[in-house]
C-alpha cells in the first residue's frame, strides 16, 4: 500500500471495450475533450461477447476494484449475435458474483454505440464514484515483498491475513 | 423389493448379456473392504457380474467413466438411475458419446445415503433400454425432502458480509486438487483451463481469491448444464459445500428464463449456448 493511498484512494477500474461500439464511443468523447476519471483503464475486445466471465473475476484478484463490460446496443452488433450471448451471460454473472460475497455494484454492463459519448463519459464517472464510495475490493490477491525482510509487525499482519484468507 | 433382491436382478441379467457377448463390460458398483462404501465395477465376464451390487451407498454416479471408453468394440451396459440417466443424455447432446454404444440399464432409484439424494427430483431414469424392476409409484418431485436449491438457499439467506466470510472459509479449504472437475459429468473439454498453465488463467499459489476464481469458473462452465446429480460434492475430498454455486446458477436461470432443468432429453439447449431476442436486461 502506499503511503498516500488511505487518504487519496483512487479505485482502479478495468472496462473492457467492443472495438465496434463503446472503443469508438470512448475515441470519440476523447475526440470532443470530455473530461472523465482517470480511474478507467480501457481493454479492447473484438465483442463484448469475447469476455469470459473468468476476466472478470481475474481482474478482481489481481487488484481491480471495479470492472465493466461495454458492448453495442442489441440488435447492432457486429457480429449479428455477439452481445446476444453477452446479454445472459453477465446477466448471470451479476447474480454469482453477488453470491460470492463481491459486491455487485463493482460489476456493470452498459450498452454504448459508436455515437454515444456522452453517455461513455456518464457512465464511466457513474461507475468511479459508486466503486470509489464501496472502497478497495478485498479480493485481491495479496502478494509478499520477496526482495527485502518485513518488519516484525509486518510478518505478524500478513501471518493474520493469511490466516483470514 | 429389498436392495438383495434387486442386486440379485442385476447380477441375472449382467451375467446373461455377458454370456451373450451382447456387450464388452457391465458398469456397476461392487464392494470395498468398507461396509458403507462401494465403487465402481465392470463386470467383464459372467464370473464378474456375480461381484456387482446395489445398495444404499451406491453414491457414485457412473456416467463419467462413458467418456474414457468414446469408441468401444460392442456395446457397454450401463446402470442408470436417474443422475446417470441425465448425464447420459447431456453428453449425448454434447457429442461425448454416442447412445448407440450403449446399452441402458435403468435402476429406478430410492435414493442413496447420500444427503443430495434427498433433494433429487428424478430417481427415476429418463433413457433407457430397459427397466430391471418396476418405477416409483409416487412423483419424484414429491417425494424430495429438500428443496431444489438447499445449497444456494442456504448461502443466500446470508448477508453480504456473510456470504465473503463463507465463501472465504470454503476455498481457504480448498486445496484444488480439480476432483469436482474430473468428477463433473458434463464437463467436456479437451483440455481445461486450469491445466494451461503458461497462459495463466489463473494463479498458482494457495490463496483463497484464486481458488475461488477457480470454483467459480467451473461452476460457471458447467452451470447451465448441470443435471444436478452432485458428483462434484461427493469427490471433493475436503468435503466443500460446492454444489452451492451451480445450484445457484440454475436457480438465477429458472428466475430469468422459468422452469429449466437439463438432462431431461437429448435434445436440450444449454442456456448460454442460446438466446433469445427478448431476454432481460435490467442493469445494462
Amino acid at each position: 500500500m502506499g503511503i498516500n493511498e488511505a487518504t487519496t484512494y483512487e479505485p482502479k477500474i478495468l472496462a473492457f471495450c467492443c472495438n465496434w461500439c463503446t472503443y469508438t464511443g470512448a475515441d470519440l468523447a476523447g475526440l470532443n475533450r470530455m473530461k472523465y476519471p482517470a480511474n478507467v483503464r480501457v481493454v479492447r475486445v473484438p465483442c463484448s461477447g469475447r469476455v469470459n466471465p473468468q476476466f472478470i473475476l481475474r481482474a478482481f484478484a489481481r487488484g481491480a476494484d471495479g470492472v465493466m463490460v461495454c458492448g453495442c446496443h442489441p440488435g447492432d452488433c457486429h457480429y449479428t449475435t455477439g452481445n446476444y450471448f453477452t446479454r445472459r451471460r453477465f446477466m448471470l454473472m451479476k447474480k454469482v458474483l453477488e453470491f460470492n460475497g463481491i459486491e455487485p455494484q463493482r460489476f456493470h454492463a452498459r450498452w454504448i454505440s459508436g455515437s454515444e459519448a456522452a453517455k461513455f463519459r456518464d457512465a464511466v464517472t457513474e461507475v468511479a464514484q459508486v466503486v470509489k464510495a464501496l472502497g478497495p475490493a478485498a479480493t485481491k490477491v495479496t502478494t509478499q515483498a520477496s526482495s527485502k525482510a518485513p518488519a516484525s509487525a509486518d510478518i505478524e499482519s500478513s501471518v493474520q491475513k493469511e490466516g483470514a484468507l | 423389493m429389498n436392495y438383495t433382491e434387486k442386486t440379485k436382478l442385476i447380477q441375472t441379467r449382467a451375467a446373461a448379456l455377458l454370456e451373450a457377448g451382447e456387450v464388452s463390460y457391465v458398469l456397476g458398483w461392487g464392494a470395498t473392504r468398507f461396509a458403507d462404501k462401494t465403487r465402481a465395477r465392470f463386470a467383464r465376464s459372467p464370473e464378474e457380474a456375480a461381484t456387482l451390487v446395489y445398495n444404499e451407498h451406491c453414491t457414485q454416479s457412473l456416467a463419467k467413466y462413458l467418456v474414457d471408453d468414446r469408441w468401444p468394440e460392442t456395446r457397454i451396459a450401463i446402470l442408470a438411475r436417474g443422475c446417470e440417466s441425465r448425464a447420459i443424455n447431456r453428453m449425448i447432446r454434447d457429442n461425448q458419446i454416442r447412445r448407440e454404444n450403449l446399452l441402458i440399464l435403468g435402476l429406478p432409484c430410492e435414493g442413496t445415503d447420500a444427503e443430495r439424494c434427498r433433494s433429487c427430483r428424478a430417481h427415476d431414469p429418463v433413457v433407457y433400454d430397459e427397466l430391471l424392476w418396476e418405477p416409483n409409484s409416487t412423483g419424484a418431485a414429491a417425494a424430495a425432502e429438500l428443496s431444489r436449491y438447499y445449497r444456494a438457499d442456504a448461502v443466500d439467506a446470508l448477508s453480504a458480509a456473510e456470504k465473503k466470510a463463507y465463501w472465504d472459509d470454503v476455498y481457504a479449504r480448498c486445496i484444488r486438487c480439480y476432483a469436482c472437475r474430473n468428477a463433473c459429468p458434463v464437463c467436456s473439454c479437451r483440455e481445461c483451463f486450469v491445466d494451461m498453465h503458461r497462459t495463466g488463467f489463473q494463479g498458482k499459489r494457495h490463496s483463497a481469491t484464486d481458488n475461488q476464481t477457480f470454483g467459480v469458473t467451473r461452476a460457471f462452465h458447467v452451470g447451465d448444464r448441470c443435471i444436478e446429480c452432485g458428483e462434484c460434492e461427493r469427490a471433493c475430498p475436503m468435503g466443500l459445500p460446492i454444489l452451492a454455486q451451480t445450484q445457484k446458477i440454475l436457480k438465477e436461470i429458472e428466475a430469468l428464463a422459468g422452469d429449466y432443468e437439463q438432462g431431461l432429453d437429448a435434445a436440450q439447449d444449454n442456456y448460454l449456448g442460446a438466446f433469445d431476442l427478448d431476454d432481460k436486461d435490467d442493469f445494462m
